[in-house]
């Protein structure tokens, strides 16, 4: 027998584990102590056995089902579940399907995956950086601008680094920017993408939490703005500290220019004035809407919009008032706007649900993708495939976690893991410093997948009963979660940076220079202020919930779970089957004895 | 070794193959996503069964497309020590893993969702909601995809053992999530130097 020798040691193994349940089945004595021991403090040992399992590098998904299953096994044997408390694992791997919100997460992911080949970054990038590129630190403040553009259009942090990483950080290096302050501030620009909604960590974070999506939206979205305006406020005190770190694009650098040399700027400042004038005097005039993420993504548009509709009657009347510069800003503009509009604007003045502003993102970014004539069947056919492998990925270690938290909660785990976090010194304060320690340190080496769905579910009922906003300590962990991208060595950002960032030395297309590559160093030592100021961030919005806690006050909104009670309170019950709505509610413990 | 290579390979071709059909499912979603959403609005009108199709329909892609990611190994993995171990000791893990962690667990799935998808199709289940799908299709997706699943976890078994008595070499272009991730920039790196963007 060939695999004789692999089947022995799995025999063996399988044996060893079969011998430690028969020891703890029979009764003696020193097995007895070992039942007894287990019965007391199973929620630890599970945990540590937990820590251990995911440790091993196995898949997480099938670690955390593992975990919950042999332990279910030991309960069982130990008489603390009854024989038949598996049966109720298909009822819980139905409910995460029966989950309008997850919905959201294909399709930001498929909108994310196509509007990166379609193009619009690039031209964002170069439009933008041509805009702010001659004054000092200018390409900077392009890319974080860009950077929190697209991420209020997509959830996904590869596309905007990638796309920055490859337009903007060439032109850099050519212009002598600082290598570390480059890299720096394009992986912290493109991990804006998952605070800035809509993003897919806010998703996962409101799903898990049991709030509204559209409630973490509105809350995150000023948070995620000032976050921006901290990288740009860095990239100031280089710029005075440090000038040479960050140059100005010099003369020749500057192609976008009108016919006689000139780029006339003072055009755009006035088409900029006259369109935000116009806009904020309709939304006093004409809406309700006071302020908040409301009022700042409608106002965008409408300006948006007016300053399109100037620039095509400048170009048709043939009026020449506008340079080459103002229309090419306000022409590549539109398409990030009325994407921000048909995903954000729906959302949040409350036409659709977040899972069908996903929806219809993905589909406006299919429409953009074809008009700038980029749709191909290979580009669909990618994004579809790899929308579908994350899918399974990411709902398979929700599938683990609800598998593990069966027995967890079976064996009350949730009560003691609350009574550790709500015992401790300081209150709500002190909890939400060793929290933030914790979720800091953990995102070094865990996805922020995993730590949504591993961590966050034992963190909620402790912070709701601290009288904690979830809301708001969503916001907290969705800030802090962002370092994960940031961590050397395995933050993505950096890792899709690397990826793109020349690895070896180059000769310069415009310059004919040789070129020295970017260093793996040099990406892990710029990040490092960046995660400074993540931290930071993290600190504000605790000291400042008022930034998040505007969400109360704003319009209506609609929520998947309001349609579906519109939809209920119409409807017949169906034929019953088993037991209610299964799954609504992710975490709430199952119902067993304990005997 | 050969007869048990070949069954992998043909598990492996299935998975891939169903993998692939039904990722196009996703675009469906958002096709009937977007209508529903527009229509909602424009008519007023809404349907049960068009809304609990988007779900059914994404159930379908992440259960049948999990036993294809677990084949190109794309499930995220926590590899902060497992990259210090030795290459003989990855395999250990890896060949453990499938044999206690993984095949137990879709053994029981299959199981156990038996019963519950007849409890379901016997009653002809409908949904709670009016107009809405019956229910049992979508519990019959649970059993296929841990089926699937199960059997990929034996295909993998197959070729764990025949990488690590020799007859088989490791696919290095499978690492996992972050190679994934390394393609997909690579496609764009390619793009952008087709048009030109980048050196």
């Amino acid at each position: 027998m060939i695999f004789a020798r692999s089947v022995r040691a799995a025999a063996l193994l399988l044996a060893l584990t079969a011998a430690a349940f028969l020891s703890l089945h029979t009764g003696d004595a020193h097995a007895a102590g070992i039942g007894d021991f287990l019965r007391v403090n199973m929620a630890p040992v599970m945990f540590g056995a937990l820590v251990l399992f995911l440790l091993l590098g196995y898949p997480v998904a099938f670690a955390l089902a593992a975990n919950g299953l042999f332990f279910a096994v030991v309960g069982i044997e130990l008489g603390m579940f009854q024989e038949n408390f598996l049966q109720a694992l298909p009822e819980r791997i139905y409910g995460t399907m029966n989950n309008d919100v997850l919905l959201a997460i294909p399709f930001f992911t498929f909108m994310g995956l196509v509007l990166e080949r379609s193009g619009m970054a690039e031209d964002l990038l170069d439009t933008i950086g041509q805009l702010f590129g001659p004054i000092r630190g200018g390409l900077a403040y392009a890319v974080i601008f860009v950077g929190a553009l697209l991420a209020a259009t997509t959830g996904v942090v590869a596309a905007s680094v990638i796309s920055m990483g490859l337009i903007s950080l060439p032109i850099m290096l050519r212009y002598g920017y600082d290598r570390r302050l480059a890299s720096g501030v394009i992986a912290a620009s493109g991990t804006l993408a998952q605070i800035i909604p809509p993003s897919l960590v806010l998703i996962v974070l409101a799903d898990q939490l049991g709030r509204s999506v559209g409630d973490m939206y509105e809350g995150a979205f000023i948070p995620g703005l000032v976050l921006a305006g901290l990288y740009a406020g860095y990239v100031f005190l280089v710029t005075m500290v440090k000038p040479e770190r960050a140059p100005g694009l010099p003369p020749e650098a500057q192609t976008l220019r009108d016919a006689d040399g000139k780029t006339r700027r003072f055009s755009l400042l006035v088409v900029t004035i006259i369109a935000f004038g116009l806009a904020i005097a309709y939304m006093k005039y004409f809406t309700k809407v006071g302020g908040g993420a409301d009022f700042v993504i409608l106002t965008m548009s409408i300006a948006v919009a007016v300053s399109f509709v100037i620039a095509l009657v400048n170009k048709f009347l043939g009026l020449n008032l506008l340079s080459r510069m103002t229309e090419q800003v306000v022409f590549v503009m539109v398409p990030p706007l009325a994407l921000i509009f048909l995903v954000l604007g729906t959302i949040f003045i409350g036409v659709a649900t977040p899972t069908e502003g996903g929806a219809m993102g993905a589909a406006g970014a299919i429409l953009l993708a074809w008009a700038k004539k980029r749709m191909t069947f290979d580009l669909l056919r990618q994004a579809t495939e790899s929308t579908a492998k994350l899918s399974a990925f990411v709902l398979f270690i929700l599938v683990g976690a609800r598998v593990f938290s069966l027995t967890f909660y079976g064996v009350n785990g949730h009560v003691w893991v609350e009574h550790l976090l709500v015992g401790l010194p300081g209150g709500a304060t002190g909890f939400l410093i060793v929290v933030n320690v914790m979720v800091f340190l953990l995102a070094f080496f865990l996805d922020f997948f995993e730590l949504a769905f591993i961590v966050v579910p034992l963190l909620g009922p402790a912070a709701e009963k601290l009288g904690i906003d979830l809301i708001w300590f969503g916001v907290i962990l969705g800030v802090n979660m962002q370092t994960s991208f940031m961590h050397p060595p395995f933050g993505f950002a950096l890792f899709f940076l690397r990826s793109v960032a020349p690895k070896n030395a180059y000769k310069d297309k415009i310059t004919g220079k040789m070129m020295e590559p970017v260093t793996t160093g040099q990406i892990y030592w710029g990040a490092v202020p960046f995660v400074v100021i993540q931290c930071i961030m993290v600190a504000l919005v605790v000291l400042f919930p008022q930034m998040v806690m505007h969400y109360k006050s704003s319009g209506v909104q609609l929520d998947q779970q309001q349609i579906n009670k519109q939809l209920d309170s119409i409807s017949i019950p169906g034929l019953g089957g088993s037991g209610g709505l299964p799954g609504l509610d992710l975490n709430a413990p199952p119902t067993l004895n304990l005997q | 070794m050969d007869a048990p290579l070949a069954l992998s390979r043909a598990i492996d071709t299935l998975n891939l193959r169903i993998g692939k059909s039904v990722a196009w499912l996703i675009l469906v979603a958002v096709i009937v996503s977007t209508v529903n959403a527009i229509i909602r609005k424009l008519f007023n009108v809404s349907s049960n069964a068009w809304l609990e199709l988007q779900w059914v329909l994404f159930g379908a892609v992440f259960l049948l497309c999990a036993s294809w990611t677990l084949q190109v190994k794309e499930h995220i993995r926590i590899d902060i020590v497992n990259n210090l171990l030795p290459k003989r000791v990855q395999q250990w893990i890896d060949l453990i893993g499938h044999l206690l962690f993984l095949l137990p667990f879709c053994a029981l799935m299959v199981y156990h969702s038996g019963p519950f998808f007849m409890r379901s199709y016997q009653v002809n289940e409908q949904s709670l909601s009016a107009g809405g799908l019956p229910q049992w299709p979508a519990k019959g997706l649970v059993i296929v995809g841990f089926f699937l699943l199960l059997l990929q976890g034996v295909s993998e078994v197959i070729k764990q053992i025949a990488i690590m008595r020799g007859k088989l070499d490791d696919d290095e272009t499978l690492r996992g999530h972050a190679a994934a991730a390394e393609a997909e920039a690579q496609r764009l790196l390619d793009q952008a130097r087709a048009e030109g963007l980048a050196p």
